[in-house]
C-alpha cells in the first residue's frame, strides 16, 4: 500500500527556530527519507517551493484560467510530500510522525493512495 | 525543473454518489484521463502520478511533547480538497499550465502548480 504524507508547516514558527535548530530539522527531513529509503518505505519525496511560486490553473467553459497564488490561502500551508510504501496506515503514521514539521507547531497530513482493483489485478 | 500539479476537488458531492454511479462516471472519464496520461508520459516518462482516497478518511499527525498525536482529517478544512498529484519534469510552467489545464478534474476544481524545491 501506499500513502501520501503531505507536509503542511507553519513559516511563522520556522522563522522562529535558530539558525541551529533550522539546520537540525532540515537534517531531520534528510533522516526520514534515508531511513525511509534504507527501509524500502520511500517512494518518492520533496520540499516544495513557497506558495508565492504558486500558480493556479481552472478551466471554465472551456477556456483556461491561470492565477497567482496557491488554491487556498491557509497560515499553514504544504511545504512538501513524502510518499510512502508500508504494509498498513499504523506504519505509515510511524513514519509521518518522525517528519520535523509533526513537532514543530506543524503537521502531517496522512491519505492513502487509490488503488484501482482493475489494474492490480 | 520538477513540478508537482496538485489536483483539489470538492469531493463532498463526490461521496454522496452510490458506488455503481460513481463506477460509471469513472469509466464514461476514462478517455480523458488516458489521453492525460499520454501527454504527461511524453512530456515525461518517469512521471508520477497517484490518486488519493477521499479527504474523510485523512489522518492528521503531530507529536505534542513526544507523544504522536492522531486526529481525523483532513488538515484544512476548505471546500475544495487535495484528490490526486502529479509529480513530473517538465520544459517550464507554460508546459505545466499546458498540462494542468488538460486534466478533467480542472473543468470544476483546481491544479495547483509548484515548483519542486532543489537545495
Amino acid at each position: 500500500m501506499e500513502f501520501l504524507a503531505l507536509v503542511y508547516t507553519n513559516p511563522d514558527g520556522w522563522g522562529r527556530l535558530s539558525e541551529a535548530e533550522q539546520a537540525a530539522a532540515y537534517e531531520g527531513y534528510m533522516a526520514v527519507s534515508r531511513d525511509a529509503t534504507a527501509a524500502g518505505a520511500l517512494v518518492d519525496a520533496s520540499e516544495l517551493e513557497s506558495t508565492a511560486a504558486a500558480t493556479s490553473v481552472r478551466v471554465r467553459n472551456g477556456e483556461a484560467l491561470v492565477t497567482d497564488g496557491p488554491y487556498a490561502e491557509v497560515k499553514e500551508s504544504l511545504g512538501g510530500y513524502y510518499l510512502f510504501s508500508c504494509d498498513s496506515l499504523d506504519e505509515a503514521i510511524d513514519w509521518a510522525a518522525k517528519i520535523p514539521a509533526a513537532w514543530h507547531g506543524g503537521a502531517i497530513e496522512v491519505r492513502p493512495v487509490h488503488v484501482d482493483e482493475e489494474a492490480a489485478a | 525543473m520538477k513540478y508537482a500539479m496538485l489536483v483539489y476537488s470538492d469531493q463532498s458531492s463526490w461521496d454522496s454518489l452510490s458506488e455503481e454511479e460513481s463506477a460509471r462516471l469513472r469509466t464514461e472519464s476514462m478517455p480523458r484521463w488516458i489521453a492525460l496520461f499520454e501527454e504527461l508520459g511524453k512530456a515525461d516518462p518517469n512521471l508520477v502520478g497517484r490518486e488519493l482516497v477521499s479527504a474523510s478518511e485523512a489522518k492528521v499527525v503531530r507529536v505534542v511533547d513526544g507523544r504522536t498525536v492522531v486526529t481525523d482529517g483532513p488538515f484544512a478544512e476548505t471546500k475544495e480538497q487535495l484528490g490526486g498529484v502529479f509529480l513530473a519534469e517538465l520544459a517550464d510552467l507554460d508546459e505545466a499550465i499546458r498540462l494542468a489545464a488538460l486534466v478533467p478534474t480542472a473543468e470544476h476544481g483546481t491544479l495547483e502548480i509548484r515548483p519542486l524545491a532543489t537545495r
